[in-house]
């Protein structure tokens, strides 16, 4: 016969199991965004993703958009090629934890690329900088520091005509400008 | 069940020559089904399980365990080879070569000699194929060059050692000159949109906030005139101050009147001062366990067995400083 406390804590588990399956519920149903590309492509995304672009957030934020309704987000400044390499990119980081705040250091560092994210952007100039444009617009700022450390590095270490080479860059100085710069840092050197 | 033969001793493992040498069949096999694995995009699950490069540093000899504490042995076991392929780990690998090699080579073994060398290619190809920092690597070839020159000229006009290992080192050393020489900086195509200038200036300022050396600075400043306004600015140069130099040294230097404050003079004074800290230039370094006496990637973590000892772990907490990340 089982006694009136054995009975209460029976009760007490099955109600923690009820409670647990309905968590699970919750989690595995995690609502979907529509992402609208300049070229009409539309993406469905997990929110948490879409939300680790701030103007996304903010967006859905202010607008109340967490709703059921079906609605899509257009994002005018950013074409399909882009968005999907986007998207790809924020769902391999959707875990990370968040930046250090007041870890300035670790933002100067040109090498401190993870090897998926070197691998990731290993692609033309072209798309490196419009990468940089729509993390600059949809502002993720691990996606902005990690395309920068990858230009950056594309500058380390190379000298003026070389940089200039290696990004199809016009000298716009006149001979006695280059000059005057020229004298202007090796005498920062010398000091 | 192992074949045994009639003497009781088995025949022995099956060796296959590899471009690093001689190695164990079955390590090799091993080998090979890790990296298929890890291709396979779990590379979170099987880097667990796979053994890291690490290299263990055996100070006391006994008879159970000799100690082999030499440098190609290191990196061979720390994987030196496909490190220089890691982008973190490249400029690091470079200073290392660029140290031993300026000043250290002629009194290494010749078998360290020959790594170092292998090493030195693979830095070469990996420089003139992904065109990254050749100021290190043009470092690197100037010390290639004083060596030959050095040597030619020693000790009755040959190097001391083996004849024969030399000239190997000599037919490698010119090949590496020449794939230098053939280096050139790939030119995008003239058409490819969007370019460098065309972004905006607060993301071009984004690139250059992360450049961490002057010269970086100063050669960008030199390019174009659109990035010498922005390297000009004081927020870089301010930025680029607090990242080298701890706020107590900066206090040091900075003027005590309401002074305008120019951030490029102050960090100038201030590596002349207190010299520009190891530490912060490269993202990966060797660090050296002192209770296993392991030599090990940081980034790849502590690979010695005690670690996952809750009692050795609360030992390394109470030595400091050399926790396992």
């Amino acid at each position: 016969m089982p006694t009136l406390g054995t009975y209460k804590l029976q009760v007490q588990e099955k109600l923690l199991q009820v409670a647990r399956l309905v968590n699970k519920c919750f989690k595995t149903q995690m609502p979907n965004i529509k992402l609208q590309s300049s070229d009409g492509e539309t993406f469905e995304v997990d929110v948490e993703i879409a939300k680790c672009s701030v103007t996304i957030k903010t967006m859905l934020e202010d607008l109340g958009m967490d709703d059921e309704e079906e609605e899509v987000v257009p994002l005018p400044n950013v074409n399909s090629a882009i968005l999907r390499k986007v998207i790809q990119w924020a769902t391999y980081h959707k875990d990370d934890p968040p930046p250090p705040e007041d870890d300035e250091n670790k933002e100067k560092r040109t090498d401190d690329i993870s090897s998926w994210d070197a691998d990731f952007l290993k692609v033309d100039q072209g798309t490196l900088f419009e990468l940089i444009l729509a993390a600059n617009y949809l502002d993720i700022k691990g996606l902005l520091d990690v395309t920068c450390k990858t230009v950056a590095n594309m500058i380390k270490g190379k000298a003026p005509e070389e940089i200039r080479k290696t990004f199809n860059i016009k000298n716009d100085f006149t001979a006695s400008e280059e000059e005057q710069v020229r004298k202007e840092n090796e005498w920062c050197e010398e000091k | 069940m192992p074949f045994i033969s009639k003497d009781w001793r088995s025949p022995g493992e099956a060796w296959v020559k590899t471009q690093e040498g001689w190695e164990k069949k079955k390590v090799l096999e091993h080998c090979k089904a890790l990296k298929d694995s890890s291709d396979n995009l779990e590379e979170s699950l099987n880097t667990e399980t796979a053994i890291q490069p690490h290299c263990h540093i055996t100070i006391k000899s006994t008879k159970e365990i000799a100690g082999f504490n030499e440098l190609d042995e290191a990196v061979k076991r720390l994987d030196f080879r496909s490190a220089v392929r890691d982008v973190r780990r490249f400029n690091y690998i470079c200073a290392l070569l660029d140290l031993l090699i300026g000043q250290q080579m002629t009194a290494l073994s010749g078998c360290a000699q020959k790594v170092l060398l292998a090493m030195l290619e693979e830095v070469a190809r990996h420089a003139t194929a992904s065109q990254h920092n050749p100021r290190g690597f043009r470092q690197l070839l100037n010390n290639l060059r004083a060596l030959r020159a050095a040597e030619r000229s020693a000790c009755w006009g040959g190097p001391l050692g083996s004849q024969m290992l030399w000239h190997q080192h000599t037919a490698k050393i010119e090949k590496i000159l020449n794939m230098a020489t053939q280096m050139q900086i790939k030119e995008p195509h003239p058409d490819t949109y969007p370019k460098l200038l065309h972004l905006p200036e607060e993301c071009i300022r984004e690139i250059i906030l992360r450049l961490s050396d002057h010269r970086d600075l100063t050669s960008s400043a030199q390019s174009c005139e659109q990035m010498a306004s922005i390297v000009g600015e004081q927020r870089v140069w301010r930025e680029l101050t607090k990242f080298h130099f701890t706020p107590q040294q900066i206090d040091l230097v900075l003027p005590k009147d309401n002074e305008k404050i120019d951030w490029k003079d102050i960090y100038h004074s201030l590596k002349k001062t207190f010299g520009i800290n190891e530490d912060r230039q490269y993202a990966e370094m060797l660090s050296l366990c002192r209770y296993c006496r392991c030599l090990f990637w940081r980034s790849l973590g502590h690979p010695c067995i005690a670690d996952q000892c809750p009692e050795f772990r609360a030992r390394l907490q109470e030595a400091g400083g050399i926790t396992p990340p």
